[in-house]
């Protein structure tokens, strides 16, 4: 089973990354008709998404997404199986195609009836393949970025993780 | 690994809570949940039993707001428990930027909980992960029961690497943000 490079601790993702992201995404979702899609890492955050309306339940399907996958290769594991490349949720109103990119990455798109099953899978293995070699560069690229600005942040951030984690929390009911 | 979205200007971190079955992970999220701003996280997610055991994972995103312009997420997540879900376990695990293990310090779970550890560090290190340098952090929850065993000794068989633990009673809130506060910095340090 592919497994994240221990050597990387992060991935860093920048506007030129993202742009060519998104316009990958954007193709494939004209070609399918598809209404979502987006590319998350293996842990369940969404690198990037585009879609025809704004979706803030993706947080949280990202999170099953990637944990049904990561579940899905133990249990090709277990069978022996090179891995599963794919995953599919058929639902009466919309469908759910998932295609893994390099086996570090998932492309997720999700479509209704309007669009054909075939064409998406197709289409989204060919989106995956040039989702491949962009990834491939932001991860090389992402072990030599170093930016004394990611310090700066990670300072800032320890001092708002005081702030709102506090040993009785904070909540807005009191 | 930690995912930075300069395009996005957002930074996301992965935090797992493992440890031994009803050793109180899924109570750390829900008390979390009831205790932090509506503004500053998401629904809880629990997939569970019919018997409101973990089966697959609990998920809580955490939004700590903006710093320096980047919007800060924490995907907290836990575990199932219990023994037959190992495999489960390797699956949730995959991606985590830093792990809570949460022991039971009552007297006769003490084999259990060395148990789950020996397994975390075996499914870290199967992700070449260098267990030793890993972002944990331990909680000894339900101390406040009269069978816990006192902190020397959980340290002297839980805690030979030495991280930082905390004492805790999950279920009154005791220790669940000083927790959460040490393995979001090991977090962030990492950035």
């Amino acid at each position: 089973m592919p497994q994240f490079d221990p050597e990387i601790s992060r991935m860093v993702v920048v506007e030129e990354d993202q742009a060519q992201i998104s316009a990958c995404l954007q193709r494939l979702m004209a070609d399918s008709g598809a209404s979502y899609s987006m590319v998350i890492d293996r842990a369940g955050q969404i690198l990037a998404s585009e879609s025809d309306e704004v979706r803030p339940e993706m947080v949280h399907l990202g999170a099953l997404i990637a944990n049904t996958y990561a579940s899905t290769q133990e249990m090709a594991r277990i069978l022996k199986e090179d891995g599963f490349k794919t995953l599919f949720q058929e639902g009466m109103k919309e469908k759910i195609f998932t295609e893994t990119v390099r086996g570090r990455w998932l492309l997720v798109v999700i479509f209704d009836k309007q669009s054909q099953v075939g064409m998406v899978k197709v289409l989204a293995r060919r989106s995956s393949a040039v989702l491949a070699n962009i990834l491939d560069l932001v991860e090389r690229r992402s072990t030599e970025v170093n930016s004394p600005r990611f310090r700066q942040v990670g300072k800032a951030t320890i001092d708002t993780i005081d702030l709102l984690f506090k040993d009785d929390g904070c909540s807005d009911d009191e | 690994m930690a995912l930075i979205n300069v395009a996005a200007r957002e930074i996301h971190g992965k935090i797992v809570y493992y440890g031994p079955g009803l050793s109180g992970k899924t109570t750390n999220l829900q008390y979390i949940h009831s205790r932090i701003p509506s503004n500053t996280k998401g629904e809880l997610l629990s997939i569970e039993t019919e018997t409101e055991r973990t089966l697959f994972f609990d998920f809580l995103p955490i939004d700590l707001g903006k710093v320096h312009g980047f919007t800060i997420r924490f995907h907290l997540y836990t575990v199932p428990g219990q023994v037959l879900y190992e495999r489960t376990r390797v699956a949730v695990l995959n991606g985590a930027d830093g792990v809570v293990f949460v022991a039971d310090a009552s007297r006769d779970r003490l084999p259990d909980n060395l148990q789950s550890l020996r397994e975390l560090a075996q499914n870290l290190t199967a992700q070449g992960k260098r267990f030793l340098d890993y972002p944990l952090v331990m909680q000894y929850n339900k101390m406040d029961l009269p069978q816990g065993l006192p902190t020397p000794v959980l340290d002297r068989y839980i805690n030979t690497v030495k991280v930082p633990r905390f004492e805790a009673s999950a279920i009154t809130g005791k220790g669940v943000f000083e927790t959460l506060r040490a393995i979001s910095k090991l977090v962030v340090n990492k950035l």
